[in-house]
Formats: C-alpha cells, structure tokens, sequence
C-alpha cells in the first residue's frame, strides 16, 4: 500500500531521512517510532505529498505521489503535527471545506460528514468556532478531517500529544476502531502508545530506520536466550542440579535484590536457558524432586523500552 | 478552487479585514467625492477616481498580508498542498477571493457617479473605462501581495514588503527619467533580461535542454538587433521600465479610451505575479 523507496531529505547541509526504505501492507496498522528530531515528520510529510524528496521516492498503491500526485492524495488522510485548523470557521463549516477541497462525492456530503461527526463524537461542537474548542476536541476535528473523503491511508502524526491521558486513551480507542477497515501510518515517540495501538513497528532514529517488526518479533531480535527468575527455597545446591536440565546455559545469583525482597532461608537466582528453549516444566519438576519449593517463578521479559532504548543506542542513559 | 475562493472570502467577513479594507475605501473615496464633487459643485468624477489611486499603497498590502503567509503560520498549509487540488488552484482561488472583495467595494463606490447623473451630467462611457481601468490596477497589485505574502509566515513582513514593491510600481515612472540610456547599458539590460526569462523558464518547466535552446535564441535575438539595428538599444531600460509601468497605463483609462492592450497587459501582469506565486510554494517543497 504504501512503499518507500531510498528516501533522503537534505535541508542545506542538514540530512533529515537519510535512505529511509520501508513498506506497509493494506490493513496494517504500523507505529512510526522515534526520538524528537529524528526525522519522523519529515518522512510523514514526504509520504503524504507536502514536501518532495531529495532522491527517493514513495509509492502509494503502486502510483508515484509526484507524477500522480491528484489521484494518491485523495487515497491519504493526514493529520499533521499540528492540525491544520482554520479558527475563524465553526466545526461544520471546516468539515465542509475540506470535503470539497479532497474533491469526494458531493451528492453523499452531508451523510458522509455526519457519519464522521459521529464516528469522532464532535457532534455537541459542530456548530462552534474551532477557536473557541479546547485541545482534545481541536485534535478530534483534526483527525476528523484526515477522514473525510473515507481514504485507504491515514496518516498520523503524533496524534495524542498534549493531551491529557483520559484524552489519550480515547484518541487511542479512536484510532483503533477507524483503523480496522483502513491502512493505519502514525508516529510517536511514546512507547506504550504504539504498542497500545499498533500491530508493527518502524524504529527510526537519526534519519535512518534502525528496526522493524512487530513487538514480538523486536523482543526476539534482541533477545539472545531466555532468561527465568526464581525465588527457592533451598541453598546453593540448587544451582548445579539446574545447570543439569537440557538447554540451561547459565545459573546465577542475583545479589541486589531489594533489601524487602530478601527473604530468609531463600535464594533468589536466574536461569538463563537457550533461546526458543521453554525450560518452565523441567524446573518445576526438578524443584518438586529435590522439595525445593518454589515460591516464585517469573519470566524475564524485554519490554519495548528495552528495544528502543538499545537500537536507538541510548542504553547507557538508561543503567545510569 | 471555488471552495478555496468561498473560504477565503468569508473569511475577510469573519476576520476585521474585510471590513477595515471597504471601510478605509469608501471612507477616503466618500471624503474625496464629497470635496471633489459635492462642495464644489463639480461633475467631474473621473478625476476623483484618478486622484484615489494611491490609497492601493495602503489597502492592498492589508488585504494581502495574510492570504498565504497565515496558512503557513497556521500550518492550514499542509492541508491544501496534501489535498487533491493544484498549488494553482489554491493561488487562484485567493486571488479571486481578494479581487472579489475589491469589486464588491467598487460597486458600492458606483453610487458616487449615480448621485452626478440625478444631479448633472455625467458621460457614462468615460466613468465605466476608468472603473475597468481603477479595477485592473487594483488586481494587479493584489496579484503582487499575493506573492509576497507567500514569501514569508509574517503578516507584518508581508504587509510591508508588499508596500514597499507597490512604491516602487508607484515610482517607475520618476525611475525611468533618471537611468542611463546609452547603446551599451541597454544591451546589458537586454542580456540581463534573457538570463531572467531563461531561469523562469527554467524553473517552470524544469528542464535544462529547453530552457537551453532558450536562451540561445534569446540570445541570437538579442545580437541580431544588436548588429541590424544598434539605436534600438538607446533609452532602451526607460523604454522598458516605462512599458512596465502600471501607472502609465492607467491614464488611457481615465482619458475614456478602453485600450486593449492595456489590459492584456495588466491580465499578463497579473498571472505573471500568480505563477510566481504558484512557483514560490512549489519551490518550498523542493528545498
């Protein structure tokens, strides 16, 4: 649906996007990731026809969006950074403006705008000045216009920024119910948004795409072994008769383990088993043999901090 | 584009600009048409026309100041260039909008003349080839806002640009009096000349080959007026800026003459300042 070729943009001596190569299949929902500056709304603007690139170029459903940019732009809608609102026109009256200007089926107007008002729930609003709405209403409007004209693409940028997490958590839901039906590009720099909404993931940092996947497929990416902690109550014994069960790389203590966490007569190790090797069983039974109980048994997981953090190497701000 | 147009008229209703624009006209052209006029017992509106000319210097840049520069300030920009309609609708739908305002204010200005007719005499042909005139000059200094404003995010830089590039329409005609006039100086210009078209040209149709045997031939026409006939080149920067000079042209109309090439001359004016105004956004993409 949507397919970047080597995208570079050069502003001055500034390399933006540096070749971005990415592509997003029909009906995928894909979070766009990144820190601050690193190049997101600038692919975003790319990719939507506002800007053009220094080389490269975009695809969309198989069409060039500069040699037939008229017929791609009315498949995308695009909710910039900043919604592009005009202040002086009330919420109905803007709807109305930007159906005509995306040139879509005038006779289904009105049904078509109120089949958005009510997917958005703006409709308390429709007769006020977009100047006179608060943020999370504005943004709604905003992404209320990136639906007109019903287009397979929606493009996002950043869509729940500034707002407060009731709001969020309603754009979010907002998105997801738009997103079934459609082909779903938005950007963040906030993990847990992405993983709330998304089912694949574009790592960008420093203008180049560093990671791809969905989130299970980045934790494994990252993820050399298996690691298991567990809390059993038995001594130092234990160790050898684990590093017996097949697939045990490596058994170690942990030894900062809160001071609370402490427990007396216990230990508190990590098993470290190859990857892809699901070693839960065997350790159960083998602490059951020796009547070790275990009082604790928890996989350790990569979560998606983890990920970014290391591909956007910035791991060490993170142990510091 | 009409939606464009609709949009950005209304919005010189919602906005105090509309409004300080019709009221300053009709304020200064009633005072005008009152001491002109009325106090002198005088039927003789053409001249009053004539004379409010210079309030363009003032108006234009304040009904132009906020055409493009606010939707890039607002960001609304991206929502015009990323929908399915051309740069050139959106220029010309703002143009139109702009253009139709000043009509709009133009038409009402029309019961000054009715007032002469009910009381004296007044030559109907005379009035209507000045207003065709007064409403050329007008468009063709809000195409030139037009591109300021899309020059810059400021409405404050673009009302003052703007003021500043219709001052110097304004005194086109005192600099023509004042530049050299000699055979060389205007060669110069004339090379001058064709390296700015070529790289218009160039821009517009972005491709070095045409725009190449472009400027040969330009040049092949420049050299051979040079050799064939040399004195066309004397006074030729006067002659120039004079042609250029949109005041000038003005005063055929207000002599009651409709000159037709006077207004393929403003309506030339006038696109070219659109096209640059289309080529001036375009360009932003690219860079």
């Amino acid at each position: 649906m949507i397919k970047a070729l080597n995208l570079t943009k050069i502003y001055g001596k500034h390399v933006a996007i540096k070749n971005v190569n990415f592509q997003i299949d029909k009906g995928e929902i894909v979070g766009f990731l990144g820190p601050n500056g690193a190049g997101k709304t600038t692919t975003l603007n790319i990719i939507t026809g506002y800007m053009s690139p220094s080389q490269g170029s975009v695809e969309i459903d198989g069409l060039d969006i500069i040699e037939n940019s008229s017929a791609v732009k009315k498949k995308i809608g695009y909710l910039p950074d900043v919604p592009p609102l005009y202040m002086d026109m009330t919420v109905g009256e803007y709807l109305d403006f930007v159906y005509n200007i995306k040139k879509a089926d005038i006779s289904a107007k009105e049904k078509a705008i109120n089949e958005i008002i009510e997917t958005v729930k703006i409709g308390d609003v429709k007769n006020r000045l977009i100047k006179n709405l608060s943020k999370g209403y504005r943004q709604r409007v905003g992404i209320a216009q990136a639906l007109v004209g019903n287009p397979e693409i929606l493009i996002l940028d950043e869509p729940t920024s500034g707002l407060d997490p009731v709001q969020i958590i309603e754009i979010r839901n907002l998105i997801k119910s738009i997103g079934e039906n459609r082909t779903v590009f938005l950007s963040s720099h906030i993990l847990s948004e992405i993983e709330a909404v998304c089912n694949r993931i574009i790592i960008i940092n420093k203008g180049e795409i560093v990671a791809s996947g969905t989130p299970l497929e980045l934790r494994s990416h990252i993820e050399g072994s298996r690691k298991l902690q567990l809390k059993v109550k038995s001594d130092k014994s234990i160790i050898d008769d684990l590093l017996k069960i097949s697939g045990v790389k490596n058994v170690s203590i942990i030894n900062n383990a809160k001071q609370e966490e402490i427990e007396i007569d216990t230990i508190d190790i990590v098993v470290e088993s190859e990857k892809g090797k699901d070693i839960r069983e065997d350790v159960f039974m083998l602490a059951a043999e020796k009547r070790r109980p275990i009082l604790m048994m928890v996989e350790q997981k990569f979560d998606l901090e983890d990920i970014f953090l290391q591909v956007t190497g910035k791991e060490e701000n993170k142990t510091n | 584009m009409l939606a464009v147009f609709r949009r950005e008229l209304k919005s010189y209703f919602t906005t105090p600009i509309g409004y300080v624009f019709m009221g300053v006209f009709l304020l200064i052209s009633g005072i005008f048409f009152s001491l002109m006029n009325l106090l002198q017992n005088d039927g003789n509106y053409v001249n009053v026309l004539n004379t409010i000319v210079f309030i363009f210097l003032f108006l234009v840049p304040i009904l132009t100041m906020r055409t493009l520069s606010e939707e890039k300030k607002n960001k609304t920009e991206q929502l015009l260039l990323t929908s399915p309609i051309s740069i050139w609708d959106i220029v010309f739908g703002k143009f139109l909008a702009s253009a139709t305002l000043f009509f709009i204010t133009l038409v009402i200005t029309l019961i000054y003349p009715l007032i002469i007719k009910f009381n004296g005499y007044i030559a109907p042909s005379e009035v209507l080839c000045t207003y065709i005139g007064f409403f050329l000059i007008g468009c063709s200094f809000i195409a030139v806002g037009t591109f300021i404003s899309s020059l810059t995010e400021n409405q404050i830089s673009s009302a003052i640009g703007t003021f500043g590039a219709l001052l110097i329409l304004w005194i086109m005609e005192w600099i023509t009096q004042n530049v050299q006039s000699g055979i060389k100086s205007g060669l110069i210009f004339a090379l001058i000349l064709t390296a700015l078209i070529v790289i218009i040209i160039n821009s517009t149709v972005k491709n070095p080959y045409f725009s190449g045997v472009a400027g040969i031939i330009g040049l092949l026409i420049v050299f051979t007026v040079y050799f064939t006939k040399k004195s066309f080149f004397e006074g030729f920067i006067a002659n120039f800026l004079n042609w250029m000079s949109v005041l000038t042209r003005f005063d055929s109309f207000s002599g009651g003459v409709f000159d037709v090439s006077s207004v393929v001359y403003y309506l030339s004016f006038i696109f070219v300042f659109l096209l640059l105004t289309v080529k001036s956004i375009d360009k932003k993409r690219w860079s």
